[in-house]
């Protein structure tokens, strides 16, 4: 229709070119001088951390991390409902790999989860934590699944009691967020001690969380992958 | 500290329930008993008055919630359908996914009502999407899917403008906590950074508050959805977004804005309620012009206005959820949602749904003494423009004018007996709509009661109702072809953003 | 370099990607404009607070006299969580339409889901 053809266009390039100029317009300003960098650093340096935006998503501002778990968590819930296969119908074809990559995949995995791990235990003194080091150990998987078949490596998890341990770890990092509140303190009150900086164990309970977040996000993000290799090609 | 809890208790039941695998519904009535408590504990801390709490008591830095008679308010409404809509639900198997769904949606409902910081809103809100995005397309179903998806676009859409507004707001306030920029803007009221902020943020809040020009969404998504997951986003989260628009509009200067697309809001939602076939898409019209009423009460700004928006909001949300259950139940038994075939089949609705019905679309068009009515009195007694006051008659007569269509469908001789959970269900939300003015008035300023329940009030009632069913003679003739294109994707967002183009001229020019 | 040049351009990425949900048929297509949109905001987020001479936010043996601001990267770790999120659950169900109806063209799928709708 002619209409579509040239209003909605025209429509759409006045709008969107309003809008941006606009939210320029907006956005142009108060220069960096403004941040005062201080209170974080006090509040990394009580925490016991060295990393200061560790000390922010899982010290101060820890609700907006839990609640964007939960989004996560949310996401994989639905990757598994809505990409359910029908009893009886089977996965896509397997793509045949090349011996190359079964091989590099063989010498790159334990590198991946090595570093993976390191990135997430040691998220409190350097840059990484949770979300980056399951991500990571998460891209391994991706690797052996490409190499020897997202069915092979799938079929070694059982997956029934791999959707318990996932919700179990988010239940664990809420049972942890909630475990002041029997001594009359407010949630997600740090029980441990901050500990000397720069050492492993210190941080309070930021290392917990990171090693709970690592696992949950390894695990949902394997679930993602694994779907949507099972479903691919299916039209 | 129970505000603080009360979420995360929620979210802990969700996780348990998957984790555990089986007890779904030992855990959906056991965190209903646990809110309770927590809700009581929080009121008798609220008589001390409202009060702000932050997490791990990061003061000026943290995560600060609001404990005021909002808050208060919402969670009850929250928690009072979360037990409606467990027991609707509780003869159908719902598998641990679905019900951590719901418990994880009503955790971000619970939160989203305290909240006092914009990038929670933001995280919090997309949790409300995307746990409401699951249920709408809970079945499976294609129409559904479709429905879900176009949805999400908007909501993410939406959001990220959301996030333009965070962005904006940091820069030149260089903070996140509403209180914190409160200030800053009261420091400087006329900088075009609040403009900019204001519109960002409002456009982005109003696509889940159900405002008309920014929910082209809504009628779809509500229709589609199964009927208990209607009524939680019509009656809950769709309030959700209405109380972050008025914690904004303390922060902002957002009188002239709100008090304009309330009443564009209420006059489309209400064109399109008269004239539209299906049932659930005509409840979904009318949330929409509600919101437009919510909305110019909290333009007018007077106090007494105030708290007769969040009355009505509650009883809004009893009410439209009790619709939403009733006409899912009658539309599952007919087996179609139209309104000619609900009236021609009615013999086959059972009789407990008819009386939830009846009770519904009487609260709703507000005839004294149940709830529409009384919120809707106190509302009008905090309004002094005549315009608005005459505007708002023209609403509820219009409200009126819509639901004769469905009326018919509760007088029928039928002897089919409803469930006994989804009664009792009917029972808990038939109660609270019937019993809401004694309830409210003793919640609320006696004051303000004092001044509202004088006989004009009712006089208005009565005098909407009877325009209201004259009106309805009237439009029984074919309707006008209204336009359907506005609610397609593309359309869609090119509307959204014409309304942030509106909401900034009119904060420019106010 | 990021600063001013990195806010200007998230606003250019974000008109780009809405103009892409807009005018585009293709549902995938849609979704990646969705997701250009995203990265906008985030870009904005993160271009706001820089400074010259800058050092990452770390204590101890890295520290730099002059901290970069890390509220923003705070926020942005989130955002990019959600906006994976969002995305991978919109391709789900994509996938689904698709099984069923057999094509992205979004104008189609809506006539025929309305088509259904008035039977």
């Amino acid at each position: 229709m002619k209409t579509t053809r040239i209003v909605v266009p025209a429509a759409a390039c006045a709008l969107v070119g309003a809008f941006c100029a606009i939210a320029w317009h907006g956005l142009d300003g108060a220069g960096p001088n403004a941040a005062d960098v201080s209170p974080w650093i006090e509040s990394a340096e009580a925490l016991g951390a060295r990393n200061v935006v560790s000390s922010i998503i899982l010290g101060v501002r820890i609700l907006d991390t839990l609640v964007e778990i939960l989004v996560f968590t949310v996401a994989v819930l639905g990757v598994r409902y809505f990409l359910e296969l029908p009893h009886g119908r089977a996965a896509a074809e397997e793509i045949p790999e090349s011996r190359l990559v079964g091989v590099s995949a063989a010498i790159l995995l334990p590198l991946i989860v090595v570093i993976g791990t390191y990135v997430t235990i040691y998220g409190h003194l350097s840059p990484g934590g949770g979300f980056s080091g399951g991500a990571i150990t998460a891209t391994g998987l991706l690797l052996v699944a490409a190499a020897v078949g997202a069915e092979r490596v799938g079929a070694r998890f059982h997956e029934g009691a791999f959707e318990r341990v996932e919700w179990g770890a988010l239940a664990a990092l809420l049972v942890l967020a909630l475990l002041p509140v029997p001594f009359g303190k407010a949630p997600f009150t740090d029980l441990l001690p901050a500990g000397a900086a720069g050492r492993l164990l210190s941080g309070g309970t930021i290392l917990p969380y990171n090693l709970l977040i690592g696992t949950k996000v390894l695990l949902g993000t394997w679930v993602i992958i694994h779907h949507f290799l099972r479903h691919r090609g299916e039209i | 500290m129970t505000a603080l809890v009360l979420p995360l208790a929620r979210f802990l039941f969700g996780a348990l329930t998957v984790a555990v695998g089986h007890g779904t519904r030992v855990f959906l009535v056991l965190s209903a008993v646990v809110d309770a408590v927590l809700i009581a504990g929080m009121c008798t801390v609220l008589r001390g008055g409202a009060c702000t709490v932050t997490f791990g008591g990061w003061k000026g830095l943290g995560i600060a919630f609001s404990i005021d008679i909002i808050s208060a308010a919402m969670a009850a409404l929250a928690l009072t359908l979360s037990v409606a809509v467990t027991l609707y639900t509780w003869r159908d198997r719902m598998r641990p996914s679905i019900a951590a769904l719901l418990h994880l949606l009503l955790g971000a409902c619970y939160a989203l009502a305290f909240t006092k910081d914009l990038f929670n809103v933001y995280v919090l809100f997309e949790l409300v999407t995307l746990a409401s995005f699951l249920l709408v397309g809970a079945d499976r179903r294609p129409r559904q899917v479709w429905a879900s998806l176009r949805y999400l676009i908007f909501s993410s859409f939406a959001l990220s403008v959301f996030l333009f507004g965070v962005a904006v707001v940091y820069t030149h306030g260089n903070a996140l906590d509403l209180d914190a920029v409160a200030a800053a803007v009261a420091r400087s009221p006329g900088a075009s950074w609040v403009h900019v902020a204001a519109a960002l943020l409002v456009t982005g809040v109003a696509v889940k508050a159900g405002v008309f020009l920014f929910a082209l969404w809504l009628p779809l998504a509500h229709s589609q959805a199964p009927p208990a997951v209607s009524a939680l986003l019509s009656g809950l989260v769709v309030k959700m977004g209405v109380v972050q628009l008025f914690r904004l509009s303390l922060a902002f200067p957002l009188g002239v804005p709100l008090t304009v697309l309330g009443i564009l809001t209420a006059l489309l939602g209400i064109v399109y309620a008269l004239w539209a076939h299906d049932a659930k898409r005509m409840l979904a019209f009318h949330t929409l012009s509600q919101i437009g009423y919510l909305l110019v009460g909290f333009g007018a700004g007077s106090e007494a206005a105030r708290f007769g928006v969040i009355d009505y909001a509650v009883a809004h949300g009893l009410f439209k959820a009790l619709l939403f259950l009733a006409v899912g139940e009658a539309a599952a038994v007919v087996g179609s949602s139209r309104v000619e075939r609900l009236v021609a089949e009615r013999r086959l609705v059972p009789r407990g749904t008819r009386v939830a019905l009846a009770v519904a679309i009487l609260g709703i068009i507000g005839v004294p003494p149940f709830a529409g009515f009384a919120a809707k009195a106190v509302v009008e007694s905090g309004i002094s423009s005549v315009v608005i006051r005459i505007f708002v008659f023209v609403v509820s007569a219009g409200t009126v004018a819509s639901f004769a269509k469905l009326w018919p469908v509760v007088f029928a001789r039928s002897s089919v007996r409803t469930a006994p959970p989804r009664a009792a269900a009917y029972g808990l939300l038939g109660t609270a709509v019937v019993l809401f003015l004694p309830i409210s008035r003793a919640m609320g300023p006696a004051a303000v009661w004092a001044a509202t329940l004088r006989g004009s009030a009712y006089v208005e009632a009565l005098a909407a109702i009877a325009v209201g069913a004259a009106a309805y003679a009237w439009s029984r003739r074919r309707g006008p072809r209204l336009p359907e294109r506005l609610f397609r994707l593309e359309e869609g967002v090119l509307v959204v953003l014409a309304g942030f183009l509106l909401v900034y001229a009119l904060l420019r020019g106010s | 370099m990021f600063g001013w040049q990195g806010v200007a351009a998230a606003v250019v990425l974000f008109g780009i990607g809405t103009l892409g949900v807009v005018l585009r048929r293709d549902l995938v297509v849609k979704l990646l404009a969705l997701a250009v949109v995203n990265s906008s905001a985030i870009l904005c987020l993160v271009s706001l607070r820089v400074r010259p001479a800058a050092g990452p936010p770390l204590l101890g043996a890295g520290a730099t006299p002059v901290m970069a601001d890390p509220l923003p990267q705070a926020l942005v770790l989130s955002a990019i969580v959600i906006n994976f999120a969002v995305l991978a659950l919109a391709l789900v169900f994509v996938m689904r339409l698709v099984e069923q109806y057999h094509t992205t063209d979004s104008h189609r799928i809506d006539r025929r889901t309305r088509d259904e709708d008035a039977e």
